[in-house]
């Protein structure tokens, strides 16, 4: 039974996150986590994903362990394709081609936008500075979030980073909620899903706030609320999110061979 | 065909000076940047410069932690799977550099901007977040309506944002082969080095081989630079070193974790000047210092196999020496 199985949070996050993702789809993943999740995916569930890197790399899976970034040799050794950012980022997200992307995030808020700039110490304020802990920058995530038909967020359940609002909105989710993102006109849906280490988090219709969709076999809604920096709802029908299976477990791990998602 | 090969300290003493607009990088942090013309910049001792960096690889990080460059524009700026980049988080944090952020598209269509020569480029990404509302390099205006301003489609009489086009006065631009020439191929993805090429004002090929002639006219469609966009050529093996170069070398994973390390602290910084930018006085001292061992290990990489159809017009070491001769300059090659 799989109650019976031992698996980290993190490759029950990656799990989770993948199952987002439909067979057939077009799909772009940034590297670490995401990566995985994806390339789960196309592994488990979805053979006949497309997928491709920011930087222009198609058809790759990945070979001999986790790709230190999108340009890695652990990809670059298996790819059908390789292009550019214009290509990728562009021609195939900005476009509106791109089904689903899945990004990281240091900080998320209750309308799914997304910081990974920089942590200040309270609101930056009228007069830009520089931050206190400075992070990698938006990178190809907010053209993901721009473009992608839907997107997927991942990040690490801790109150410090599921916060009321972000210090620096990097990738656009909701904006304000309501109606607010659309006013924008992107040509991307927003975020569908917030997966995290703890449980998953959807958008409710019409405020678009994040409400608990369900939680982890692991955790319970009291964690996931004392984890999270705004007074998170729970949608009426949420439940418990089934345990990765043997074969999901497998799966991931055959992508995951060098382990990165096995540390506790 | 004229010959444009000199050498690293002659590109770095042509094509650069304190104050210019300077690019390089345009690929993801672990994949091929040119790295060796930012450790020649820093040989010289130029500062103050303005870095336009597709994505901050080790060479922005360098510079930055160095504070050889008080200005930057960039879409990404961390290591990856390595890491966040300390030199250049070190001289954020602390005001002595001003990052101006973009998204990787952003920095593309700038890039591609530049090159057509447009006065701008609709923005349908990055509007409506901080990107479009935050200026480290205005920081008064608040929202910023100077760095990607709102303008209203033509067409649709929609809200767009404008990205400001990028020439930037020098580009160091890493490639797999060249010809001595200019004519280069580059193995891997490009990210933006195909648009950068045409952006830039001056461009300085940094190649990890060079190759025959022959080998251009093999593959005509595969020279996405071509010579008539390049003012110099520079052969350096391990250019991109400890970064990848596909086909050629894989990651020195050791050498980025170390180099990271060092880059995090000013005293760390001026051991890894005085032991890794100022240590070698050729090429063949620079491949030392890698380490020979190493050089073998990295080398054989799973994506060596992408090499294959060009390997036979790469042209001997002793040959591009030839070649780079102080003379060779105003010799004609027999293509």
């Amino acid at each position: 039974m799989s109650a019976a199985l031992d698996y980290t949070r993190q490759e029950m996050m990656a799990i989770a996150t993948g199952r987002e993702i439909r067979d057939g789809e077009l799909a772009i993943f940034g590297v670490g986590l995401s990566m995985l999740a994806g390339f789960f995916a196309q592994a488990n569930h979805a053979p006949n994903l497309r997928s491709m890197t920011e930087g222009g790399v198609y058809g790759a899976t990945p070979v001999g362990g986790l790709p230190w970034g999108i340009e890695c040799n652990r990809l670059a050794a298996n790819a059908t394709s390789f292009t550019s950012a214009l290509d990728a980022l562009g021609f195939l997200v900005a476009s509106g081609r791109c089904d689903v992307g899945v990004i990281g995030a240091a900080q998320v808020d209750k309308f799914g936008n997304v910081n990974t700039t920089g942590i200040w110490d309270g609101d930056i304020g009228p007069h830009y500075r520089p931050p206190k802990t400075r992070l990698p920058g938006a990178g190809g995530a907010n053209d993901i979030a721009c473009g992608a038909g839907r997107f997927i967020v991942m990040a690490s359940h801790e109150r410090k980073r599921f916060t009321n609002k972000v210090d620096y909105i990097s990738s656009p989710g909701y904006l304000d909620g309501g109606d607010s993102r659309a006013r924008k006109g992107f040509v991307g849906g927003g975020p569908s899903a917030i997966v995290t280490t703890l449980g998953i988090l959807r958008p409710e219709p019409g405020t678009r706030e994040f409400v608990l969709d369900g939680w982890f076999a692991f955790s319970s809604v009291d964690e996931i609320k004392a984890h999270t920096g705004w007074d998170l709802r729970v949608a009426p029908d949420a439940r418990e999110i089934p345990e990765p299976t043997a074969t999901e477990l497998a799966n991931l791990r055959r992508v995951d061979e060098t382990g990165a998602l096995r540390k506790k | 065909m004229p010959n444009k090969l000199i050498s690293l300290a002659e590109a770095g003493r042509r094509f650069s000076w304190d104050g210019m607009c300077y690019a390089s990088g345009a690929a993801l942090p672990v994949g091929s940047d040119a790295l060796v013309f930012g450790r020649e910049l820093l040989r010289q001792k130029r500062k103050d410069l303005h870095a336009i960096f597709h994505c901050c690889g080790q060479q922005l990080n360098l510079l930055a932690a160095a504070g050889a460059a008080t200005k930057a524009e960039c879409g990404f700026a961390a290591l990856e799977v390595v890491g966040f980049a300390n030199g250049l988080r070190r001289a954020v944090e602390s005001g002595r550099l001003a990052l101006e952020d973009y998204s990787n598209l952003a920095m593309a269509l700038r890039l591609l901007g530049g090159a057509l020569n447009w006065p701008f480029v609709p923005a349908t990404v990055n509007i409506g977040s901080d990107l479009q509302d935050r200026s480290a390099f205005a920081p008064d205006a608040y929202p910023s309506r100077e760095k990607i301003p709102a303008i209203t489609d033509p067409f649709s009489g929609k809200e767009i944002g404008a990205f400001s086009p990028l020439k930037p006065d020098v580009a160091a631009i890493h490639v797999t082969l060249a010809d001595a020439n200019g004519n280069a191929i580059l193995l891997g993805t490009e990210w933006s080095r195909f648009e950068l090429s045409r952006a830039a004002k001056r461009v300085v090929v940094i190649a990890d081989a060079i190759v025959d002639p022959g080998c251009i006219r093999q593959y005509p469609n595969l020279v996405r630079i071509p010579e008539l966009l390049v003012e110099a050529v520079v052969y350096w093996p391990f250019a991109a070193w400890p970064h990848s170069s596909p086909g050629m070398y894989d990651m020195d994973e050791e050498h980025m974790f170390f180099m990271n390390k060092a880059l995090a602290s000013e005293q760390g910084t001026a051991d890894y000047i005085r032991d890794f930018v100022e240590s070698y006085s050729d090429l063949d001292s620079y491949l030392d210092m890698i380490g020979r061992d190493k050089i073998a290990h990295l080398s054989d990489s799973v994506s060596s196999f992408l090499l294959d159809p060009y390997r036979r017009w790469i042209l001997p070491a002793d040959e591009v020496a030839r070649l780079t001769a102080p003379d060779a300059g105003s010799k004609e090659i027999a293509a």
